[in-house]
C-alpha cells in the first residue's frame, strides 16, 4: 500500500502542530517540536524512534491521556482537547483503545474480567444487566480468538507475558475502538511471543482495524502500512 | 458497575483493609461499651432515685417541718394529676446496735401509703422463703429433730414482707422498766454492723440483723426549731426486715420506723399550744411532718404534677398562717439534681474522651487508604486511561471506605452487644479463672454493672464511625481521582 493511497482514505485522527516539554533534573526537556499527523482510516501507522524520542508522549497525546503545551489531535473534526472531562474520558473508552508495553491488567481481576472492565466502564449500572450476557460473550469470543479460551479465570499473575499481552489486546478491541494505539506492544517479549503479537495485530488491520503503534524496532514496524521516525522532536516519513 | 467489582475485589484480597476494618471494629465496640455502661448506670441511678423520692416533694427544708400535710394530700389525691401521696417525717437520730452506735437518717412513714408512692414493699429485702430456704439448705440431708420441726414451722409463721408493711412489732415483749413497748423498724441493709456482701455481692440471711432489738435515740425539735424541754427520746424497736433501695447511701444510712410512733416522740403531732411561760393556751397546734411525697397519675410528668401540687400549696399557705411560707415544690430531678448532673456530665465527658480516642479510627482508616491509593496508583493509571472518571475513581476509594466503615462498625456493634449484654456473666468467668473482678459489688452502689444497650445511641455511634471511614477515604479518594493519568501509568 503507498502513502498516495492512504491520502485518499478518510481521516481518523489529525495531529497539528503538538509541543510538548517536560522538566526533569532542572533542564527543560523538548520532547516534541511541531508534530504533524495524520492517521487514515484503516490504516497500520508505525511510529519509529529511539528511547525516550517522545513516542510515548506523542502516543498519550493522541489517545488524550495528556495534554500538550501546544497543537492539537482533531477527531472526527473535533480538537479532543477541547473536550468535556467527560467526554474526554468517553473518548477513551469508546474510541480509542490502549496496549501498553507492560500490559498493565488489573491484578485482583481474571482475565475475563480484565477485558469486560472497559465495558463495564462505558456501561451505566442501570442499563449493566441487560447487556451483561452480550458483552460477556463478546469478552469471551475476544479472548477465544486471542487464543486464551482456556484462560478466562486465571489472574494475571497466573499468565505469561504473551498472554498477558492478548488479555490487553482483548481489552483495547472490547469496545470497538476507532484506533488501536499500541505502545511497544512488543517491548517486554521474547522474539516468538513478539512474533505472535504482531501477526495478531496483522490479521486485526486486515479485518479494518485502524491501528498505530510505537516502537523502536524496525522489524516489528515493518509490518505497518506506514512508518514514521521520531526525531528530535520531529516526524520524518522513512518508508511505505 | 465497575465500582462495585472492584470494591469487592479489593476487599477480598487485600489485608489492609482488614486492619482498617478491624481498627474500625475496635473504636464503636469501645465507644458503645463505655456509653452503655455509663448510661446504664445513670439510668439505674435515676430510677433509683425516683423509686425513693417519688414524682414530686413538698418539703419545709427544716426538720420543724410543716403543718396541714393531711390537707395537702386530701386535696392533692383529688387532683387528676396525682395518684397518690404520702407524708413522711425526716430526722437524723443515734441508733444503738448491741452497743455500736451509728448516725441513721431516719424516716417516720405510712408503710402502705408509702407503697403507693414508691415501691417500698419491692424493696424489703428478705422474704419469709429466704428464711426457710436459708434453713433447708443448712439441714438438706439431715433428719430434723422434733425441735428442728418447731423451730421451721416457727419460721413458717415469720412473713418478713407483712412485717415490713406493718412496721408492727410482733414480739411479745414486755416494757423495758420504766420504758416503751418495742415497736418495729425496718433498717437499710447496710446500717447493721453484721451485714456482710459475699464476693457476689449478696446478702446471707444468717446475717441479717432481723429479729435484734435496737435503741434508736432522736432529738425533739419545737416548731420554732428549739430543742424540746423533755430533751432526746430513746425508742426501743425490733428489726422486722432490711432495706435495699440499691442506692449505697440510702441503704447504709437510713431506717424506717412508723409515722405516728416518730411524729409522737418528735412531739411533733397535734398537742396543746404553751405560752412562753409553758402554760396551755387552750388552742391545739397542729401535726407536722418534713416531707410529702406524690406519685404522678399515668399520662401526666412529674413537672405537670407539680405545677398542679404547687397551687394547692398556695392556696393552703394563704389560708392557714401556721403553714410555713418557705414550703417548697420540687420534682425528683430537682430534688436530686446535683447527683443526676454530676453522673450525666461524667457519662458526657467519658463519651467525649473515647470518641476522641474514636478519631484513631479515622487516622488508622486514613492511613490505611493512602497506602492502598498509592499500591494502586498504577491502576488508577489505566482505568482512567479505559475510560474511567475522576468521579468514577473517587467514587471506587469512597466506596470501598464506606464498605470497610460498614463491615467494622456493624461486626464492632455486634461485638459490643454481646460483651455489654455479658458483661456480669464475663466477670463471674474472669473472677473464677483469675481470681479478678473489675466491678467489686462490695464497693459499688449496685451490685450488677450496668448491662443494657440503648437503640438510639448506638445507631449514632455506628453511623458516625459509617461517617468516620468515610472522611478518612475521603482525602485518599481525592488524591485518586486527581492524578494525572499518564503520572500515574508511568508511576514505578
Amino acid at each position: 500500500m503507498t502513502d498516495s493511497n492512504i491520502e485518499h482514505r478518510t481521516s481518523k485522527m489529525q495531529a497539528s502542530g503538538l509541543h510538548k516539554h517536560y522538566r526533569l533534573g532542572g533542564q527543560d526537556l523538548h520532547v516534541l517540536r511541531g508534530v504533524d499527523l495524520h492517521v487514515a482510516d484503516r490504516e497500520f501507522l508505525a511510529i519509529l524512534g529511539r528511547s525516550g524520542s517522545g513516542k510515548s508522549t506523542l502516543l498519550h497525546l493522541l489517545g488524550g491521556l495528556d495534554r500538550p503545551d501546544q497543537g492539537s489531535v482533531a477527531f472526527n473534526g473535533d480538537d479532543v482537547f477541547r473536550y468535556s472531562g467527560g467526554r474526554l474520558d468517553r473518548y477513551r473508552n469508546r474510541h480509542v483503545g490502549f496496549v501498553f508495553q507492560f500490559y498493565h491488567l488489573l491484578p485482583e481481576l481474571s482475565a475475563l474480567e480484565n477485558v469486560l472492565i472497559s465495558a463495564m466502564i462505558g456501561t451505566p449500572t442501570l442499563v449493566w444487566p441487560g447487556q451483561k450476557r452480550d458483552l460477556r460473550e463478546r469478552a469471551t469470543n475476544l479472548l477465544d480468538r486471542m487464543g486464551l479460551k482456556d484462560r478466562l479465570r486465571h489472574k494475571p499473575a497466573k499468565l505469561s507475558g504473551g498472554e498477558r499481552q492478548r488479555v490487553a489486546i482483548a481489552r483495547a478491541l472490547m469496545n470497538e475502538p476507532d484506533v488501536l494505539l499500541a505502545d511497544e506492544p512488543t517491548g517486554n517479549l521474547d522474539a516468538d511471543t513478539s512474533a505472535s503479537i504482531i501477526e495478531v495485530f496483522r490479521q486485526l488491520h486486515a479485518e479494518g482495524q485502524t491501528l498505530v503503534m510505537v516502537t523502536h524496532d524496525q522489524s516489528v514496524a515493518d509490518v505497518a502500512d506506514r512508518t514514521l521516525t521520531l526525531t528530535r522532536g520531529r516526524l520524518e516519513s522513512t518508508s511505505s | 458497575m465497575y465500582k462495585l467489582v472492584l470494591i469487592s475485589k479489593y476487599l477480598r484480597r487485600k489485608l489492609a483493609p482488614m486492619f482498617a476494618a478491624f481498627a474500625v471494629l475496635l473504636c464503636t465496640m469501645m465507644v458503645i461499651i463505655v456509653i452503655s455502661v455509663m448510661g446504664g448506670f445513670l439510668d439505674v441511678l435515676r430510677s433509683s432515685v425516683r423509686e425513693i423520692t417519688g414524682d414530686v416533694v413538698v418539703d419545709a427544708g427544716s426538720y420543724t417541718g410543716f403543718t396541714r400535710y393531711q390537707e395537702l394530700i386530701d386535696a392533692a389525691e383529688a387532683l387528676p394529676e396525682v395518684e397518690a401521696a404520702t407524708p413522711i417525717i425526716r430526722s437524723y437520730g443515734l441508733i444503738n446496735f448491741d452497743g455500736q452506735v451509728m448516725t441513721v437518717a431516719i424516716e417516720g412513714i405510712r408503710p402502705e401509703g408509702l407503697d403507693r408512692v414508691v415501691s417500698y414493699r419491692d424493696s424489703l429485702h428478705w422474704e419469709k422463703q429466704d428464711l426457710l430456704d436459708d434453713f433447708d439448705r443448712r439441714r438438706e440431708g439431715k433428719a430434723l429433730e422434733d425441735w428442728e420441726v418447731e423451730y421451721r414451722q416457727r419460721l413458717e409463721g415469720m412473713d418478713l414482707e407483712a412485717w415490713g408493711m406493718s412496721l408492727e412489732n410482733p414480739y411479745v415483749r414486755e416494757a423495758p422498766a420504766g420504758g416503751t413497748p418495742h415497736g418495729g423498724v425496718v433498717i437499710g441493709i447496710e446500717v447493721s454492723p453484721y451485714s456482710m456482701r459475699d464476693t457476689q455481692g449478696r446478702y446471707n440471711i444468717i446475717d441479717a440483723a432481723i429479729g435484734r432489738d435496737v435503741a434508736l435515740t432522736v432529738v425533739p425539735v419545737t416548731d420554732r426549731g428549739m430543742v424540746s424541754m423533755s430533751g432526746p427520746q430513746t425508742l426501743q424497736l425490733t428489726v422486722l426486715n432490711e432495706y435495699k433501695s440499691g442506692l449505697y447511701e440510702v441503704d447504709a444510712n437510713t431506717v424506717f420506723v412508723p409515722f405516728d410512733l416518730l411524729q409522737q416522740r418528735l412531739e411533733m403531732d397535734a398537742a396543746q399550744k404553751v405560752d412562753d411561760f409553758g402554760e396551755p393556751t387552750g388552742e391545739l397546734t397542729p401535726p407536722r411532718a418534713t416531707q410529702v411525697i406524690f406519685k404522678a397519675a399515668p399520662g401526666y410528668s412529674a413537672d405537670q404534677a407539680a405545677l398542679a401540687i404547687d397551687a394547692i400549696v398556695q392556696d393552703l399557705q394563704r389560708e392557714y398562717q401556721d403553714m410555713p411560707p418557705w414550703v417548697r415544690v420540687r420534682t425528683w430531678q430537682q430534688r436530686h439534681q446535683q447527683i443526676l448532673n454530676a453522673v450525666e456530665n461524667e457519662k458526657g465527658l467519658v463519651t467525649f474522651l473515647f470518641a476522641f480516642i474514636g478519631l484513631v479510627a479515622v487516622v488508622f482508616v486514613a492511613v490505611t487508604f493512602w497506602l492502598i491509593v498509592v499500591s494502586k496508583t498504577r491502576d488508577i493509571g489505566v482505568l482512567r486511561a479505559i475510560g474511567a472518571s475522576r468521579a468514577g475513581i473517587m467514587g471506587v476509594f469512597l466506596g470501598y471506605g464506606l464498605a470497610i466503615g460498614i463491615v467494622g462498625s456493624l461486626l464492632g456493634l455486634l461485638g459490643a452487644v454481646a460483651i455489654v449484654t455479658n458483661l456480669n456473666p464475663i466477670q463471674e468467668w474472669l473472677y473464677a479463672w483469675f481470681g479478678w473482678r473489675m466491678w467489686n459489688p462490695q464497693t459499688y452502689y449496685f451490685d450488677r454493672i450496668p448491662d443494657t444497650v440503648n437503640p438510639t445511641e448506638v445507631t449514632v455511634i455506628v453511623l458516625c464511625a459509617i461517617l468516620a471511614s468515610l472522611l478518612g477515604a475521603l482525602i485518599p479518594a481525592i488524591r485518586a481521582a486527581w492524578q494525572r493519568p499518564v503520572d500515574a501509568l508511568r508511576y514505578e
